[in-house]
């Protein structure tokens, strides 16, 4: 949707998915500051608490990733509306990229995310932790965007498709990896 | 042996999988390293990457 060829044809898609991935690391940065201002409210917990907390939440974040639990995501199960990027492509794809780093404004349908909001939200690692860690969420999410481009593949998307089992498991494990000795 | 076209690398560079072993071993270096900021920003990385495909 981002890189359809033709009817923008004068701008380069190079300068979309620039002004987009501002807008990831834009809305992630935010996202990562509201948290930081709310772990405030998990700063009594004792380290103990902490590190158990953030194991089980790792742990269950495995556990529904394989299927194996059922917890329903709070997501905003909305898609941002095309209009966004018709009118104005790189308005539009500041806006979308916006959207999409904030977490909270269109589907988020991995845990990581979650596990990722929660784990900062009970370890509080700090205010530059935080917010870089919100920015690099929007920044993998402008990855994504950046490979489909450079591969100039259309069938890139089916191949994203198969391997996205894959690539959230491996997300949610790595969370399990590290998260309790962060 | 079949001949790397550019397009052929070009698809291989951009293989799917590609990031997930390098944020993941990124993520777990930092933290053995004790250096938590770059670990949670692995992890926040990892996090983004893993709704791809998504809008």
């Amino acid at each position: 949707m981002l890189f359809s060829p033709g009817w923008r044809g004068r701008i380069r898609q190079g300068d979309v998915l620039a002004v987009f991935t501002l807008g990831l690391l834009l809305g992630g940065t935010l996202t990562g500051a509201g948290i930081w201002l709310l772990s405030g409210l998990t700063a009594p917990l004792p380290p103990a608490a902490r590190t158990a907390g953030l194991l089980a939440l790792a742990a269950v974040g495995v556990l529904r990733e394989l299927g194996l639990v059922r917890v329903p995501l709070p997501q905003n199960a909305r898609q941002i509306p095309p209009e966004v990027l018709a009118r104005r492509a790189r308005r539009g794809a500041l806006r979308f990229g916006f959207e999409l780093g904030t977490g909270l404004r269109t589907y988020v349908s991995a845990t990581a995310p979650y596990v990722l909001a929660l784990g900062l939200l009970l370890a509080g690692p700090g205010l530059v932790a935080t917010l870089l860690a919100g920015a690099a969420f929007g920044l993998g999410r402008a990855l994504s965007a950046g490979l489909a481009l450079a591969s100039r593949d259309p069938a890139r998307a089916a191949r994203v498709a198969a391997r996205l089992p894959w690539i959230r498991n491996a997300a949610a494990l790595t969370a399990l990896a590290v998260l309790p000795l962060s | 042996m079949p001949e790397l076209t550019a397009g052929r690398a070009r698809r291989r560079l951009s293989e799917p999988l590609l990031p997930v072993p390098v944020l993941a071993l990124l993520a777990v270096a930092a933290v053995a390293l004790e250096h938590r900021v770059l670990g949670w920003a692995a992890v926040g990385a990892l996090a983004g990457y893993a709704l791809s495909g998504s809008v």
